[in-house]
């Protein structure tokens, strides 16, 4: 099967290419295993990959134009010739591999954590069934970054749009019965670019690979917010 | 709590005056489809009523505000030297108010 990958060695002063590679395939071969084989032909090509099983988030890329998670991308799906890319907006630090570092800037700036102004119990803080039924669809986030470097607003402002995967972490702790910061994290995401840069393009449901909706958490919190005004 | 400013309350006048705009367009069409005024005094007249006149005036207002937000949203998004985005805002709000100043002066 052929395929042709990005190709960019800062050190080594050459621009940006595709090279092309042809791999034998096997039943239920999966891109990270098509990557893997091209790294067997070629050593000098570099990718991120850990788990295989799409839990640790570490191999997406941009796959014949859309943004995949490629150990759960089966090769049997794709066009020939596959063009594997960096994640589009991100600075390529070499080949497929990308700088993430305004992604996780961002997740940062949501607190991602639990706060109370009671004091902590001694136990668990308990919660009902259906409260924590709210939280499904949100927790599963494996933080791949497929969705906020497909999505056009993030490209614009990634320095002060929070992008998809931070505002479904947003709205996870505002809808966690237990987190008694709801105001603060609300008015956290105020002003024109944290939140309100999205446009409901819908780019980012299009790709999560754990197929979670961050249009309809941006929605939320902006219904939260409508709530909270009147 | 205060929910002020730009983000928010942007998101909240774009939304309504999307309804307004939606509702009267339909009026619009309607009346013109069904009942089109034949000629020029009839255009004056249909004008000259008080609530088409109100309608009207509502009608322009969202549509001002519906624009203001919409293409300061594309500025935002697209145009990021600030002294070539505080040109390119002011140039859209001087424009807008122009407008709004024009129609007044129709209307009034
Ligand atoms: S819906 Fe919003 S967050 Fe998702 S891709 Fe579009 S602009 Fe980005
Ligand atoms: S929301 Fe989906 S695409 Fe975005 S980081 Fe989380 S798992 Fe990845
Ligand atoms: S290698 Fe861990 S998610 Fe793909």
């Amino acid at each position: 099967m052929k395929f042709r990958v990005y190709r960019y060695d800062p050190e080594s002063g050459q621009k940006p290419h595709m090279q092309d590679y042809d791999i034998e395939t096997f039943r239920g071969m999966m891109l990270r295993d098509a990557l893997k084989a091209i790294k067997a032909q070629d050593e000098t090509f570099a990718f991120r990959h850990s788990c295989g099983e799409g839990v640790c988030g570490s191999d997406g890329v941009n796959v014949n134009g859309t943004n995949k998670l490629a150990c759960v991308t089966p090769i049997a799906d794709l066009k020939e010739p596959v063009e594997v890319r960096p994640f589009p907006g991100r600075p390529v630090i070499r080949d497929l591999v990308v700088d993430m570092t305004q992604f996780y800037e961002q997740y940062k700036a949501i607190e991602p954590w639990l706060k109370r102004k009671e004091p902590t119990p001694e136990q668990e803080i308990l919660q009902s069934p259906a409260d924590r039924d709210k939280l499904d669809g949100l927790y599963e986030c494996i933080m791949c970054g497929c969705c906020s470097t497909f999505c056009p607003s993030f490209w614009w402002n990634p320095e002060k749009f929070l992008g998809p995967q931070a505002l479904l972490s947003a709205w996870r702790f505002l809808a966690d019965s237990r987190d008694q910061a709801k105001d603060e994290r609300l008015d956290f995401l105020e002003g024109p670019y944290k939140l309100f840069r999205c446009h409901s393009i819908m780019n980012c449901v299009e790709v999560c690979p754990k197929g979670l909706n961050p249009t309809k958490a941006i929605g939320h919190i902006k219904e939260l917010m409508l709530k909270k005004a009147v | 709590m205060s929910r002020q400013a730009s983000g928010f309350r942007a998101w909240v006048y774009q939304r309504i005056t999307a309804v307004l705009l939606l509702l009267f367009f339909v009026y619009l069409l309607s009346t013109l489809s069904f009942a089109p005024p034949a000629d020029f005094v009839a255009w004056v007249e249909w004008l000259s009523q008080p609530l088409v006149r109100i309608g009207l005036l509502i009608f322009v207002g969202a549509l001002l505000l519906h624009s203001w937000v919409g293409v300061r949203d594309a500025i935002i998004d697209y145009v990021h030297p600030l002294g070539l985005r505080i040109t390119a805002l002011t140039l859209l709000a001087l424009w807008l108010i122009g407008t709004g100043l024009w129609v007044l002066t129709i209307l009034g």
